[in-house]
């Protein structure tokens, strides 16, 4: 099951626009090495669940464990298919979690560099925004 | 402890934003001097200089401020950017060599658990140690020794005890440090390898 906050305050947001870099979330915290994107950008909730997937599979071979940094809160609406423009905005389709540029994805921890480069490359490909692997700052 | 050499500190006279900016713009780095009961100091570094302070995990440097005799700091504050890769402010805090302060060390595992070799997964939750002691005796990291974990074994803030003399840990004791948990077992390994084929 992908993932989906479990209750919201209003079901449908508008779009907005994503400005600026990250000021929170754009560090290592729980792992050793992070993924980190260069793009803004939304992740769907399955994308994540997609990444996930990708990761555990490698990770389990190398010993190790994944972190999830973000969560999908955005609701995104959409029309069903055929139907004439306006009698209101769409339902809720899918729901996205907002990226900035600094934004820590994934972490893994208690893996090698090797291994978290591979797993990493393989989430990579999955996402729909630029990324690149970070290690835990010096002195953290 | 710390390795560098003394820092010289231009002073600077606009502060703020907008000035902080324009100085980052011709590569230096805005730095703060306060405590001690003297006057807080402005002033600037070398970027160069700046971010070999950050990367070496210095803890106390020794600074020399236009004016005034060399003095003994602590790093207090490090900014970065957005992607970790240029340091944007520095804050020294002044100490006396002979007080005793507060301080965040990183944590270093050494060797390889027997419980990793055997399939166990190394958990490390503590990665800084919260400690007090001499400023001038601050260690650059402290080292823990993991050769003697198997799996299901657990290192807590406790069992740390290559310490330097005179050091007190105010982490608390039970906290744990690291721990080798037993890999996940088939059944969790199967119920993964099924989820994609239902999406």
């Amino acid at each position: 099951m992908a993932l989906m906050p479990k209750r919201v305050k209003h079901r449908k947001s508008q779009r907005g626009r994503i400005r600026g870099n990250a000021t929170r979330g754009n560090t290592v915290v729980f792992g050793e090495f992070g993924l980190q994107s260069v793009d803004a950008g939304h992740v769907s909730a399955t994308t994540i669940e997609a990444c996930r997937i990708a990761a555990n599979q490698y990770i389990r071979g190398v010993g190790g464990k994944l972190y999830i940094r973000i969560f999908p809160d955005k609701s995104v609406t959409a029309r069903p298919l055929e139907t004439r423009m306006g009698k209101g905005k769409g339902e809720p389709d899918h729901w996205v979690a907002v990226v900035r540029p600094g934004t820590v994805l994934f972490e893994v921890a208690g893996a090698s560099l090797d291994a978290a480069r591979d797993c990493f490359n393989r989430v990579s490909h999955k996402l729909p925004i630029r990324v690149r692997m970070v290690e835990r700052r010096p002195g953290t | 402890m710390s390795t560098l050499d003394v820092i010289a500190i231009q002073p600077r006279t606009n502060i703020g934003t907008t000035a902080s900016r324009r100085l980052r713009r011709d590569g230096l780095v805005p730095v703060n001097v306060y405590g001690h009961g003297e006057k807080e100091a402005f002033g600037t570094v070398g970027a160069d200089v700046a971010s070999a302070i950050a990367r070496s995990g210095a803890k106390v440097v020794d600074l020399k401020l236009e004016g005034s005799d060399e003095q003994k700091a602590i790093v207090r504050e490090v900014q970065w950017d957005t992607f970790g890769t240029h340091v944007l402010h520095l804050d020294f805090m002044r100490v006396d060599a002979t007080q005793r302060v507060t301080a965040h060390v990183p944590i270093h595992l050494r060797g390889t658990a027997p419980g990793v070799i055997a399939g166990g997964r190394l958990d490390h939750h503590l990665h800084s140690l919260t400690i007090e002691c001499l400023a001038v005796q601050i260690p650059t990291e402290i080292n823990v020794r993991i050769t003697s974990l198997k799996i299901g074994d657990s290192l807590h803030v406790s069992d740390i005890a290559d310490l330097p003399p005179g050091t007190t840990v105010l982490s608390p004791a039970d906290e744990v440090v690291v721990q080798i948990v037993e890999p996940k077992g088939e059944a969790d390994a199967t119920e993964e390898a099924a989820e994609p084929a239902g999406e």
